[in-house]
């Protein structure tokens, strides 16, 4: 039962920082092909798209780690 | 399958969404019927399978979550322990028992000290559990009731706000001034070194870092839970606000406003602002369970009995049924039970609602809480422990205040799939200023509303991210998880002063909508105590000799119109014995054999079914039923022998009640199985125009039903035992008359006195609450509607308005002050037909029959 936790808790973390780091390499990547915006601006918008999805995703992501391995 | 049913005390709850987890967490558990959590309460009432769930189960899933379950400790002081093994069969014992969670047994002190659920066993339990293996306990004096338990968590946890409002409040006002230092006057009496950014950094860190913390602390636990709730969104508010001052003071070319800016001051004031609400709120919690405390209050710690031919004090929860019980003047009755020697006036007003004190004499009943003004007496205890009276009502309130209406689960749904949603419209926000908004709309020359100075310099970056940072503030349904329950606790304590028993929060919510109402006649609109008025003999019969058979044909019968006929008889001296066979005809009448005449007494429908021809005497009948009586027909071996008649009287205040019930707008009905004739004449006296009559017993749950079918939302008014199926049937079903016997009450309302008041005292009180409910619901949401376009910048290329998420979070404390204004209004609220005082009268009354043990089960025509 331990075992099965800390497997949902490793895979819900892979999972749900994946997504988040997508999301704020979207923001940077947009952000650098427009252009004109100032290096704290985008690294630091990056980091905050980042940690926003982060907290959407976790509970999502740990939710349904949970449900399809019946945890 | 059995179940069972328990409240648990949860603690570390603080907004709906934290009731959502908890609720989904119980109710995922195999085992797991039904669940309600009150966040007012901080209670969560589950009903479970035994076989399948246990309460350590429930306890684990609700503390994986990062809450915890109240427990409760007592320490008992154990004599005959003599050894290791002794400790051993004590812990065992202890343990043993559902809901003992921890028991640690010391020899060398004979003491155990015991940690369990509140709700599952109780001290009593434990001491008859330890009694049964041969050892005697007793509870150390430094042992707490559950209302000192409860009040301490409350105060602690109030004690804990209070102590963080004096930290963060003076350092916030100091980083004001300093921040605003030059825009104002203030330069005069602040210190230019307030104004440094370093010193207002100084100052700043530790609101953000002490008091603060919890809501890092609390989030952080909470998402590695996978659970998001309110804390989530402060931390985070906090959390950027506090980065962009330490940014912006240490690198003031970030684009943050310039070395001119300063946001020391925003996450100061959110952080004061959200501790202001935490403070409110825990206030709120504080004062809504008032009622059950005061009722809690009633229950006195210790008792006088005689054992042995001695008077000894003993503690309350030790008297045994049938014991013999002491009461002096002054003093609170510990027990029910029932007067065996001595005479009184006993205060029930606390319990009932009753304004008159009610003398008490041998054979009387007497209630466990109620005050004992006059005389001393003795009693014989009937009813201890949680069966008393006043535990009973104090579960009934205490059920009713733990579940939910309908209303509350909606606005707890909203709120628990809210907090995602906000984070999801914080990124949209933050991504459309930074890419498309700032570059079209931004202007240096606008500024935060309430707030001195322009935005200025800021860059793009800083602009997105406070936006972002007070849609997440501004958008937090704070209050949303307090008003309904505040609410309905208010408004359930206010009816349990009056006597007025809601079981649960869908019956005030019922009660609030309600658009007819039917009252039954005997015992409800009528005193229930009819008396014998006329008789008539026909042919050859005597008036007497019709009377004495009537009376030995009804003297078994439990009905009140039989009860009448003989007492009518014996005032009268007449003989009444018994009869040789007696069979009761429910809706018709009784039939007897008396010596060797066959009697028939009862209805036309009787007579007419067993073909006795009242044709002569149809006139008189009539005549009689008309003024108000009820005849019953009597036959004597097959022939018409005579006619008696019958009056009920109706209740002092039935017409002023039903009067009043019309003015609420409600259609007022009349159900009965009396004939039609005296119906109309009882129904005239008390004002009500629509009359279902001759309506047999097992029938008035159909008529109720035809109401129903019309779409009518339909009260039923009547006894809890006798009419049960139509009380069941209605939307609410209102028990009158109870007394304090409320736990074997069928209805969805219990009112203890008689008095038909309490009817639409409590169709007030229940309107009265809806009404506090939505407007509280309106306050906790309004500023979240208002501002959450406004805080995303909405008007901000109109107007060049945006809020700063210290304004923010002030808006968000003031919803929740809003709420707990509003909900303490209810305080003041009075029934109207009780506003300038109760009966007027100063005389102490005899026993109320509502208070005596026992019922009559009516039959025949009733």
């Amino acid at each position: 039962m331990e075992n099965g936790k800390g497997n949902v808790g490793r895979g819900s973390a892979v999972i749900y920082t994946t997504i988040s780091l997508l999301a704020a390499l979207a923001f940077w990547a947009t952000a650098a092909t427009l252009g004109g915006f100032p290096p704290v601006a985008v690294y630091g918008g990056a980091a905050w798209v980042f940690l926003l999805t982060l907290i959407v995703s976790m509970p999502l992501v740990i939710a349904a780690v949970k449900r399809r391995n019946n945890v | 399958m059995t179940t069972k049913s328990i409240t648990l005390p949860v603690g570390g709850m603080t907004c709906a969404s934290c009731v959502g987890h908890v609720e989904k967490a119980l109710r995922e558990l195999l085992g797991v019927r039904q669940v309600s959590v009150n966040l007012a309460a901080g209670k969560a009432a589950v009903e479970y399978e035994p076989e399948h769930v246990g309460l350590a189960q429930m306890e684990r899933a609700v503390a994986d979550l990062g809450y915890e379950v109240g427990h409760e400790q007592v320490t008992l002081v154990v004599r005959g322990m003599t050894c290791a093994s002794c400790v051993a069969h004590v812990e065992k014992a202890l343990l043993g028992l559902e809901g003992v969670t921890k028991a640690t047994v010391n020899l060398a002190t004979n003491s155990a000290r015991v940690e369990y659920l509140p709700g599952t066993v109780g001290v009593s339990a434990m001491k008859r559990a330890l009694h049964d293996i041969g050892y005697e306990a007793e509870e150390r004096a430094d042992g707490q009731t559950a209302l000192d338990r409860e009040r301490e968590a409350r105060q602690q946890e109030f004690r804990r706000q209070r102590r963080n409002m004096l930290i963060v409040w003076p350092l916030s006002l100091l980083i004001m001034a300093g921040t605003f230092r030059d825009m104002s006057i203030l330069a005069n009496f602040v210190p230019e070194f307030l104004g440094n950014k370093l010193v207002l950094g100084l100052l700043t860190t530790p609101i953000v870092f002490g008091p603060g913390r919890q809501f890092f602390v609390n989030s952080l636990r909470g998402l590695v839970r996978g659970v998001t709730d309110m804390n989530l969104l402060y931390a985070t508010g906090i959390g950027a606000a506090y980065f962009i001052a330490v940014l912006n003071t240490l690198w003031p070319q970030a684009g943050f406003g310039g070395p001119r800016a300063t946001f020391f001051e925003s996450a100061a004031l959110l952080t004061s602002f959200i501790i202001l609400g935490r403070y409110l709120e825990a206030l709120t919690r504080g004062r809504t369970s008032e009622a059950i405390r005061k009722l809690m209050s009633l229950q006195p710690k210790t008792a006088l009995v005689l054992r042995n031919g001695a008077e000894i004090e003993i503690a309350a929860d030790e008297v045994g049924t049938g014991e013999l019980v002491l009461v002096r003047p002054g003093e609170r009755v510990p027990v029910d039970g029932v007067v065996s020697e001595g005479y009184s006036a006993v205060d029930e007003s606390m319990i009932t609602g009753e304004s008159l004190p009610v003398e008490k004499k041998t054979g009387d009943t007497v209630t466990g809480g109620t005050m004992n003004k006059t005389g001393a007496f003795r009693f014989q205890a009937t009813k201890v422990g949680k069966d008393t009276a006043l535990a009973q009502i104090i579960k009934l309130v205490e059920d009713a205040q733990g579940s939910k209406a309908p209303i509350q689960k909606l606005a707890d749904w909203v709120a628990g799939h809210f907090i995602l949603g906000v984070h999801l419209l914080a990124v949209a926000v933050f991504v459309f200023w930074f890419f498309v908004g700032y570059q079209r709309f931004f202007t240096p020359e606008s500024y935060f509303l309430l707030t001195p100075g322009t935005l200025g310099e800021i860059g793009v970056f800083g602009f997105s991210l406070l936006l972002s940072v007070t849609v997440l503030i501004v958008s937090c349904p704070c209050a949303v998880g307090l008003a309904t329950p505040a609410a309905m606790m208010a408004g359930t304590g206010k009816a349990a002063e009056h006597g007025i028993l809601f079981k649960g929060a869908d019956a005030v919510e019922s009660a609030a909508k309600l658009q007819a109402i039917v009252f039954d006649k005997t015992g409800t609109l009528t005193r229930g105590q009819p008396s014998l008025t006329d008789v008539v003999a026909t042919g050859e019969a005597l008036e007497e000799e019709v009377l004495r058979l009537a009376a030995v044909a009804e003297k078994n019968s439990e009905h009140p119109l039989g009860e009448a006929i003989v007492r009518g008889a014996t005032e009268r001296g007449l003989v009444v014995v018994d009869a040789d066979r007696f069979q009761s005809i429910p809706g018709h009448g009784v039939e007897a054999r008396v010596k060797d005449k066959d009697v028939l007494l009862g209805n036309r429908k009787l007579m007419r079914e067993r073909g006795v021809d009242f044709t002569a005497l149809l006139g008189q009948a009539e005549a009689w039923e008309e003024a108000g009586k009820t005849v019953m027909f009597v036959a004597v071996a097959g022939s018409p022998a005579g006619l008696i008649a019958v009056a009920d009287t109706i209740k002092e205040n039935s017409r002023q009640a039903v009067a009043q019930l019309r003015r609420l707008g409600l259609e007022v009905l009349m159900i009965t199985g009396d004939n039609q004739r005296t119906a109309l004449a009882i129904a005239k006296q008390a004002g009500i125009e629509r009359v279902l009559a001759e309506v047999l017993p097992e029938d008035k749950a159909s008529e109720v039903k035809k109401l129903q079918a019309r779409g009518l939302r339909v009260a039923m008014v009547g006894d809890g035992i006798n009419d049960a199926p139509a009380l069941a049937q209605a939307n609410v079903g209102i028990a009158i008359g109870s007394g304090t016997d409320v736990a074997k009450e069928t209805g969805h309302v219990i009112l203890m006195k008689e008095d038909l008041r309490d009817v639409v005292a409590a169709i007030e009180v229940a309107k009265a609450t809806m009404r506090k409910v939505k407007q509280n619901l309106f306050w906790a949401f309004i500023y979240n509607t208002l501002g959450i376009p406004i805080g995303a910048g909405l008007l901000y290329p109109f107007f060049g308005w945006v809020v700063s998420p210290e304004l923010a979070g002030a808006m968000m404390a003031v919803s929740s002050l809003t709420v707990t204004l509003n909900t303490q209004l209810m305080r003041r609220f009075v029934p109207r037909l009780y506003r300038g005082g109760g009966d007027g009268s100063a005389q102490p009354r005899t026993s109320s029959p509502a208070l005596a043990p026992g019922r009559v089960i009516a039959g025949g025509s009733e």
